[in-house]
């Protein structure tokens, strides 16, 4: 435990390194649109389907974890609006070296809890997604001596909309966002930090990210928190607290024909410790891998 | 005083002014000897279709009518001569992905009297701008 929290706090380190870095490296010339991941024809829908099998896990206690067989891709830009996988957005600013955009996202926590939520609907897998012990026996307990938690109420969906700023540097972009709940269902705020790098390889182009998540008192109180009618006792003993989670991403995708890719995808989240501390949680991680093909029409 | 004065300068500044557009007008009908146009003068290829395939007119007018030829860089019209000074048009069929330059020359004396050139221009690519998520982030 104690060689994970060094090896998490190193984790940090090198990924605030990552943001600092390209301030000091700024160039003078920052290429953009090296490939069609990183740009889009406007006026025209971008359409595509990967097809192979993958896995997400569930960090939910007795939670089942997501497969995932297909995941389509959809996106259309126009001059300055913009809809990309379910999220919408506005450009305020576009330039050479950074851009400003008002934009909205989904709320990754309520992903965990229903198979149907936006952020899984996609992701055409099994329809096993019912927690064991909560539903059936109504128990959910940590260890054995410790007090159970009968059925869970909902946690529900929301989108997010706030700021979001790209800066395009030598070394990669640096993308920073502010999210404030839009739809008044915990009334949290997530602000991400987030070091995209890509490196094209002859027919390979592999993208790495690291992220720093954070997520306000109320996001964790939301979703990790217990209500009184859950369990009495853990709704007095977890006090929820803001958390900061840490991740890291892979994308790369090799160009098979031209319409057909291979894709391979690992993405990790290291879960802080404010919400691992929530009885609902049985890990301090959160991942998922995919591989298969994509076909882009 | 004044008041002569400036009535004399305007009588000046009126009179160089008509001297000098009489004077312009001479100059252009000394220089005119020969136009050559062409319709018309720009084609616009596209990635579906990257040939020109149209047909040009071209149309010549000479201060004294006299009969002339028209060269090209054009493989298929190389070189096309009118038989009398009253034929003032010609018709030609084109497929090319490139210019073509005309120059049109005094039948008689070879001299160079007027050149048109044909534009063969690409559509601008598709327009692109920055997309800000990966496509495949909705893992």
């Amino acid at each position: 435990m104690s060689i994970i929290n060094g090896v998490m706090n190193r984790l940090k380190l090198i990924v605030l390194s990552c943001f600092l870095l390209p301030f000091f490296t700024w160039a003078d010339t920052v290429l953009s649109c090296e490939n069609d991941l990183e740009c889009i024809e406007v006026g025209q829908w971008d359409l595509g389907v990967a097809l192979g099998y993958g896995l997400r896990s569930n960090p939910l206690k007795d939670f089942n974890d997501i497969p995932i067989y297909a995941v389509p891709t959809f996106a259309y830009y126009g001059e300055y609006w913009y809809f990309d996988n379910g999220n919408f957005g506005y450009t305020l600013t576009e330039k050479e070296k950074f851009t400003i955009n008002l934009a909205t996202r989904f709320s990754s926590d309520s992903a965990y809890f229903h198979r149907w939520d936006p952020s899984n609907i996609f992701l055409a897998g099994g329809s096993t997604f019912e927690t064991s012990s909560v539903t059936s026996a109504g128990l959910f307990t940590r260890e054995d001596q410790e007090p159970s938690i009968d059925a869970l109420e909902k946690r529900r969906f929301t989108y997010l909309g706030g700021l979001e700023a790209f800066i395009y540097t030598h070394v990669g972009i640096i993308n920073f966002s502010l999210a404030h709940d839009m739809l008044n269902v915990h009334q949290g705020t997530e602000a991400q930090l987030k070091w995209i790098y890509n490196l094209p390889v002859q027919d390979w182009n592999f993208e790495f990210a690291l992220r720093l998540d954070w997520k306000s008192e109320e996001i964790v109180d939301y979703y990790y928190g217990i209500r009184e009618s859950e369990s009495p006792y853990w709704s007095q003993h977890f006090k929820a607290k803001s958390a900061l989670n840490t991740g890291m991403e892979l994308t790369s995708t090799y160009v098979m024909t031209q319409d057909w890719d291979l894709l391979l995808l690992a993405r990790y989240t290291h879960i802080a410790d404010a919400i691992v501390d929530s009885p609902l949680l049985n890990k301090e991680y959160t991942s998922a891998f995919y591989i298969g093909s994509s076909y882009r029409f | 005083m004044q008041i002569s004065h400036i009535i004399t300068s305007g009588f000046l500044l009126l009179s160089f002014a008509v001297a000098s557009s009489e004077q312009l007008v001479a100059e252009e009908a000394e220089e005119f000897t020969a136009t050559l146009s062409l319709a018309p003068e720009f084609c616009i290829t596209s990635d579906e279709q990257l040939t020109c395939e149209l047909t040009v007119k071209l149309e010549w007018k000479n201060r004294i009518p006299k009969p002339i030829c028209i060269l090209s860089d054009y493989d298929d019209m190389v070189r096309w001569c009118s038989q009398s000074a009253e034929v003032n048009s010609f018709s030609l069929d084109i497929s090319t992905t490139e210019d073509i330059h005309f120059v049109m020359i005094d039948k008689a004396t070879h001299e160079t009297l007027a050149g048109v050139k044909l534009k063969v221009t690409p559509t601008a690519g598709p327009k692109v701008r920055r997309r800000y998520r990966n496509p495949w982030s909705l893992f």
